[in-house]
């Protein structure tokens, strides 16, 4: 711990040494008198204040969170001698809001043990560490004080908060292990596809009799089988819209955790790709582990900025498999993430734009100069927008005031009319 | 409030003489500054010009001993720590009722035993100087104290 002397004293000091030595220059008790009880302060301030000898112990009630959710932080302080007064700051992250002030006062009795409640917010998503608390023991009357910290800190996971999705966007193409999606394909499964001849090797369940009994011959049902896909997340971290403590880049991790659950629930694999400054990846799998991985590599996604040129080479082949659905969730801020994606869909993969909307954020207030500038950006947008519309990319737009099964569901509707090729 | 009381004690001594008005006034005035602007600071220098408006008074007087010279040193000093108390209040702490009503006794004290000090100091001048052995070795022993209190402070 680091003692520290307050400014006080130091005044305090110069105060009694001016008082004697302007008695003794004008041969007046009275500036003896009057430095005498500042003189005394500075004895005080050099006799209180002993080093304390504080231990503290933090502890959460829980490690992980939602967004949105209380988080309890205890703190246990004792010491072994009496602190008059005893000052702990909880240092938090922008993220973490604190209810009160974060800076708690207390006195200290001889070996019984304190107890400290803070109570956090949970604003955003992320991955922090709690503590140490800084401490701070100044002495009855704040002439000296001892600062240090203690406490190990504590892990606190924050998951993003996720949207309800009620269905999602189907892959064009499954891959062939079994799962919930109806593949497109013929074969064994539930869902009624077509009629056929039969043929030698067709197994006698699948006669349709009623169909044979019209025809004179035999026929036999086809099915459509139910398979899995994969899925690849395409998170686009090059650049973001912040305003208003929001950014596009939480909401498109919200959606990119939303995503990732439900098609994990529907035994679909899924991969992760994290394509900004810096790069991350997680290869295609199913269930609940990769799940969390996905997550966890969410957490720890951020902005960062570089002028690095990036495409689809910088990325490890088995990360995008044949065949695989890639949700690209992005603000299209960057033109080398828009490259990417039209390379993606230049080398066949079925590629859809999610648009995590930045123009709310952005928009200038009306009769602002920069509107014009605003209107010619949105054009761009549009133009953009066309362009990956004309090679069969369905681009939807999300805005956060909006469910995300909004543009999902425009996704569907796109793939009904404009089947791509 | 103890600065302006010792302001107010200063000047009705020099029967509010228009030379000693002006420093009363600048050491109210950077008092003030110091508690609105500069914090902690200009304190000091408020306080000292607090003392020397007051001595100054106390010399133009023509008085041998201003008696009122340990009444105006504790406002003075209760001047400095409430000054100190409120920069610290500044902060947004949680704290326990109970440590507000600790310092303020603390406080209490200090002024109380600053108090005993500053009459004890004004008392013993009226001692005879020169007479005595008593007397002399009285003020040998304080002046070894005061030493040794002096080392034994710088030490810790």
């Amino acid at each position: 711990m680091t003692r520290f002397t307050s400014e006080r004293v130091a005044a305090y000091t110069a105060l009694g040494a001016l008082g004697l030595l302007a008695g003794l220059a004008l041969g007046r008790v009275e500036p003896v008198a009057l430095a005498a009880p500042f003189l005394l302060a500075v004895v005080a301030s050099a006799l209180l204040g002993e080093k304390p000898e504080v231990s503290i112990r933090l502890e959460l009630d829980r490690e992980t969170a939602l967004e949105g959710d209380d988080i309890v932080v205890l703190a246990e302080v004792s010491s072994r001698r009496a602190v008059a007064r005893c000052e702990l700051l909880l240092e938090l992250p922008p993220e973490l809001e604190l209810e009160g002030s974060p800076v708690r006062a207390l006195r200290l009795p001889a070996g019984e043990p304190q107890t400290v409640e803070f109570v956090l917010r949970c604003e955003r998503w992320g991955a922090f560490r709690l503590g140490p608390l800084l401490l701070r023991t100044p002495d009855e009357l704040g002439f000296r004080s001892w600062e240090g910290s203690g406490g190990s800190p504590q892990a606190l996971r924050v998951y993003p908060r996720e949207e309800t999705l009620r269905s999602l966007v189907a892959p064009l193409e499954t891959q062939v292990f079994a799962g919930n999606q109806v593949s497109r394909v013929r074969g064994e499964g539930i869902e009624f596809a077509d009629l056929r001849e039969w043929q030698p090797g067709d197994r006698v369940r699948r006669i349709n009799w009623r169909a044979s009994a019209l025809r004179r011959s035999l026929w036999v049902n086809e099915q459509h089988p139910e398979r899995n896909a994969d899925v690849i997340l395409f998170l686009d971290s090059f650049a973001e819209v912040r305003a208003g403590g929001r950014s596009t880049h939480d909401n498109a991790v919200r959606a990119a955790a939303t995503l990732a659950r439900r098609y994990l629930e529907r035994r679909d694999r899924v991969g992760l790709i994290g394509f900004g400054g810096s790069l991350s990846w997680l290869l295609p799998q199913t269930g609940l582990r990769q799940h969390y991985a996905i997550v966890d590599v969410l957490l720890r996604s951020d902005i960062v900025h570089s002028y690095a040129q990036r495409g689809v080479d910088v990325l490890p082949p088995r990360t995008l498999p044949p065949k695989a659905l890639v949700l690209a969730l992005t603000p299209l801020l960057d033109d080398r993430s828009v490259t990417t994606l039209l390379d993606l869909r230049g080398r066949g993969y079925d590629l859809v734009v999610i648009e995590v909307s930045p123009l709310e954020a952005a928009a200038p207030a009306p009769g602002d100069p920069l509107e014009l500038a605003y209107r010619l950006w949105r054009l761009s947008r549009e133009a953009m927008r066309w362009q990956f519309e004309q090679i069969g990319v369905p681009v939807v737009s999300w805005r956060e005031s909006a469910p995300l099964a909004a543009p999902l569901e425009e996704v569907s509707a796109f793939r009904h009319f404009a089947r791509p090729a | 409030m103890a600065y302006g009381g010792a302001i107010a004690v200063a000047l009705v001594r020099a029967r509010f003489d228009r030379w000693l008005l002006v420093p009363g006034a600048a050491a109210g005035g950077l008092l003030l500054l110091a508690a609105l602007v500069t914090g902690k600071r200009l304190l000091g220098v408020a306080l000292a010009l607090g003392g020397a408006t007051f001595v100054a008074g106390a010399a133009g007087s023509g008085r041998s001993v201003d008696a009122t010279a340990p009444l105006v040193a504790v406002l003075l000093l209760l001047c400095g720590e409430l000054a100190g108390w409120s920069f610290d209040a500044r902060l947004r702490i949680r704290a326990d009722p109970g440590l507000g009503w600790r310092r303020a006794a603390a406080t209490a004290l200090l002024a109380l035993v600053g108090l005993g000090v500053a009459t004890l100091v004004v008392a013993l001048s009226a001692a005879p100087p020169g007479h005595g052995l008593a007397w002399t070795a009285i003020g040998a022993a304080a002046a070894v104290a005061v030493a040794a209190l002096g080392v034994t402070l710088a030490r810790r």
